[in-house]
């Protein structure tokens, strides 16, 4: 509120200033003019005194009508306020309606005298002797026949007439006064007024800087106030549309980093973070309000990725870089930098866009693999033959018990082939089958499928002594196609044979939980290493090359499995210690899933 | 003058942590080179050693720079101590990484000898300490670092039930001697690094709070 009263205070003192120095100027300008008025009234009225006093001694002007003049004029005297001397052009007093002549010296020295002496009527004012009272005097001289014979004079104090009579001053002061408060209290009112303008105005602008662009003010029917308070609310117009644009583009913004796959990263040219998208906080486990200006340092430890970031910054790029998350399992990026310049062409920090490129890279890997091992799969079995075929051709066969070995090694070779190419065409039949539509399944038992597994795999077993048992509810039934899921099974369950010792035990079994139908395979032979279990199911991998090939094998046996079950809409799974043996299970969705909410 | 001492120790901050990050990807790319037998990935471990070497030295030699020309007190110079003391830390780390990946060549020849020895959750155990500490670090969080120390004993135990496996093994492969005492000590540079983990905790917590957590609740005895 106080500084209310200094705008106000600026207006109204002036104003009461001013007001108080004109009245006080008028009044005494006033008060002036009355004064020199009533005085030249005065002046007249002693004149006419005068004039008349001089009709009545005219002729009488000698030493012998003194005591005869003296009688009137003392008559007279009493009844007026002025004083009447009459005197003889030598200066003494013939007679005077106040004192007695006699006793009056010489008045000739007195100004007003000397004068009228000489012809002319003049007054003069003075602090009188006898009454010691500020006097005016006039004298004027009487002529008869061209000769002055007296003067006569007229004297009346001035404080009677010559100035304005006191209940006047009093009037004069009073009306005053309240013209004044009057004009004071209108002067207050209409600084009230304007500074009323001012706060609204200020009102409007405290709105705006305080956010409320919506705000309006009342445009006053004023030039200046008025057009002042348009161009306000225009500003204020102008800044909402800007404001609301701006965080529409910036809405749309946030909308596009949030919705991108990739991962954004806004560096500024201290190497702290200014902004992340969604993306990047799943992939580096962010929290947004923790990672605010922190340097990249503190916020991602990985040396790849500080070393990508610096090179972005100190350079403009586009720059391109490989970055490799180490974890359980690594994670592998394709790094984009750019560099953020301003209009200057200086650096003002860097976006880096970084890409998951883990599943590509894994493909990759795999697809380089299997060209790999298929080139070598064929190759190797190729190679032999025709080193065998060549040795009979230089004569081997014309030894026939050399030749009749040397063949029979050929067509186990060319089996082989066989064996091989019969597995691609059957994992290539399965992924065709899969994309045109699927397999064909019907919900058919399942303890005849495992029996006939039993059945082909007993022969595989037996030379090994090892037993193959089941456990099989009856009556457990699932979608599948019988004669794929058989093959699934034996592949798994000559896989548990070859890497069995002797005398060792393959259990089957097949369950039921809410989700799924479980079908397991479990051996108790070398088990697989820790490294190699992500990989077992890719075409052509071997864990152990050398022993693979020994007890017979594709290479492509569980990818064919896992064709096999994902074609069933299902999933396989893998556990293995190594010396303890291995588990593979297979999970199918259960037609009969009843889901049970409590 | 502050302005300048500012922006030392920003740059110390950052260089720390730089180094810290370095050695704990060393550190994962050991364990992964002896889970995977990966003779690459040791060498890489072994050569890139250099660089932590050098970057321990650049960093002390910021350290007494800044404690030279700024003579900083109170919790600056408590910050400064504490990055001296975690410099040193790291850089042993950085050295037990190498030596796990020199074990590498040896126990990757006999791969039949995994089933004795299994680390992951040694060795995850030891990564989570490590990664904590750091974590602590960059936060300025005492809790964690706390829990960090709390943590050391539990590594310990594992470290004396691997060296009773060990025994055991001895006894019964006396053949496979020398695989055998590589893999076996792989075990104590884990917990040596443990340590050192600890070592870096307790440095926060003095960078922090200007206690010194020392030599507590040691009650085993060092059997060595």
């Amino acid at each position: 509120m106080r500084k209310r009263a200094r705008t106000f205070w600026k207006l109204f003192p002036a104003h009461f200033v001013i007001i108080a120095v004109c009245v006080c100027a008028i009044v005494f300008y006033t008060t002036g003019t009355i004064t020199r008025l009533c005085k030249e009234r005065e002046l007249a009225d002693l004149e006419t005194q005068a004039f008349l006093v001089q009709k009545l001694v005219q002729g009488k002007l000698s030493r012998e009508y003194s005591r005869d003049l003296n009688t009137i004029l003392k008559q007279i005297g009493p009844e007026i306020s002025s004083r009447i001397t009459v005197l003889l052009p030598s200066g003494s007093v013939l007679a005077d309606s106040q004192e007695d002549p006699d006793r009056i010296g010489d008045y000739s020295v007195r100004p007003e005298i000397k004068d009228a002496l000489t012809g002319k009527r003049t007054s003069s004012t003075r602090l009188s002797i006898t009454s010691s009272l500020e006097t005016t005097y006039l004298a004027t001289p009487v002529f008869e026949d061209g000769r002055i014979v007296g003067v006569v004079r007229v004297s009346a104090p001035v404080e009677a007439t010559g100035s304005i009579p006191r209940p006047l001053y009093v009037e004069i002061l009073l009306g005053t006064a309240i013209i004044f408060f009057l004009a004071a209290a209108l002067s207050m009112y209409v600084s009230r007024r304007i500074h009323r303008s001012v706060l609204e105005l200020r009102e409007g602008a405290a709105q705006f800087s305080g956010g409320k662009l919506n705000y309006r003010l009342d445009v006053p029917n004023d030039e200046d106030f008025g057009s002042l308070a348009e161009d306000l609310n225009n500003m204020a117009a102008q800044l909402h549309g800007l404001v609301t644009s701006i965080t529409q583009q910036r809405n749309e913004l946030e909308a596009v980093l949030h919705g991108m796959v990739e991962a954004v990263l806004l560096i500024d040219t201290n190497e702290r973070v200014l902004r992340t998208n969604e993306a990047a906080e799943r992939l580096f486990q962010l929290d947004r309000d923790r990672v605010k200006n922190r340097t990249v340092h503190e916020v991602i430890r990985n040396t790849e990725l500080h070393r990508f970031v610096s090179k972005t910054l100190a350079g403009k790029g586009p720059f391109e870089g490989d970055i490799i998350i180490l974890g359980s399992p690594d994670k592998f990026l394709q790094a984009h930098g750019v560099g953020l310049l301003d209009t200057h062409g200086n650096s003002i920090g860097a976006v880096v866009v970084l890409n998951d490129v883990t599943r590509l890279k894994t493909l990759e890997n795999i697809r380089r693999d299997f060209v790999a091992n298929v080139s070598h799969e064929l190759k190797t079995p190729i190679t032999s033959m025709k080193g065998f075929l060549e040795t009979l051709r230089e004569g081997a066969m014309n030894d026939p018990e050399n030749a009749g070995r040397f063949l029979d090694i050929i067509i186990k070779h060319t089996d082989r082939l066989n064996a091989i190419i019969d597995d691609l065409l059957s994992l290539s039949r399965i992924e065709r089958d899969v994309e045109k539509g699927g397999i064909s399944t019907r919900e058919s038992l399942i303890k005849p499928v495992i029996e006939a597994v039993v059945k082909s795999c007993n022969t595989k077993a037996q030379p090994k002594n090892i037993i193959i048992e089941c456990d099989v509810d009856t009556e457990l039934v699932a979608r599948m196609n019988p004669i794929l899921l058989e093959q699934a099974l034996v592949n798994l369950v000559d896989n548990a044979i070859k890497y069995s010792e002797t005398g060792g035990t393959v259990l089957i079994e097949a369950l039921m939980d809410n989700e799924n139908i479980i079908v397991r395979v479990r051996d108790h032979g070398c088990g697989i290493p820790k490294e190699h279990l992500p990989r077992i199911f890719e075409r052509f991998y071997r864990v152990d090359k050398a022993r693979s090939r020994k007890v017979g094998g594709t290479g492509l046996g569980l990818s064919i499995v896992k064709h096999i079950v994902n074609a069933h809409g299902g999933r396989i799974t893998v556990e293995s210690s190594l010396g303890l043996g291995s588990t593979f299970t297979i999970h199918l969705p259960n037609p009969r899933a009843i889901s049970v909410h409590a | 003058m502050r302005i300048r001492l500012h922006r030392d120790i920003q740059r110390l901050d950052k260089s720390i942590v730089s180094l810290g990050t370095l050695v704990e990807e060393r550190f994962r790319m050991a364990v992964k080179a002896i889970e995977f037998r990966d003779t690459d990935l040791a060498t890489r471990v072994v050569e890139g050693d250099l660089e932590i070497d050098q970057r321990e030295v650049d960093l002390e030699e910021e350290c007494l720079k800044i404690l030279a020309l700024h003579q900083p007190v109170a919790d600056q110079l408590r910050y400064i101590v504490a990055i001296l003391k975690m410099n040193n830390d790291l850089e042993r780390i950085g050295d037990l990484a190498v030596n796990i990946a020199k074990s590498v060549p040896l126990i990757a020849r006999r791969s039949d000898l995994q089933n004795f020895f299994d680390y992951s959750s040694m060795a995850e155990r030891v990564q989570e300490m490590l990664e904590e500490s750091l974590d602590a670090l960059v936060n300025r969080d005492l809790n964690l670092a706390y829990q960090v120390c709390a943590q050391d004993d539990e590594v310990d135990i594992m470290k004396r039930a691997m060296q009773a496996q060990f025994a055991t093994q001895v006894c019964n492969n006396p053949v496979d001697m020398e695989p055998m005492i590589e893999l076996f000590l792989v075990s104590r540079h884990l917990e040596r690094i443990a340590d050192h983990a600890t070592n870096i905790a307790e440095d926060v917590i003095y960078m922090i709070s200007g206690a010194i957590h020392r030599h507590r609740g040691r009650d085993y005895e060092d059997i060595e």
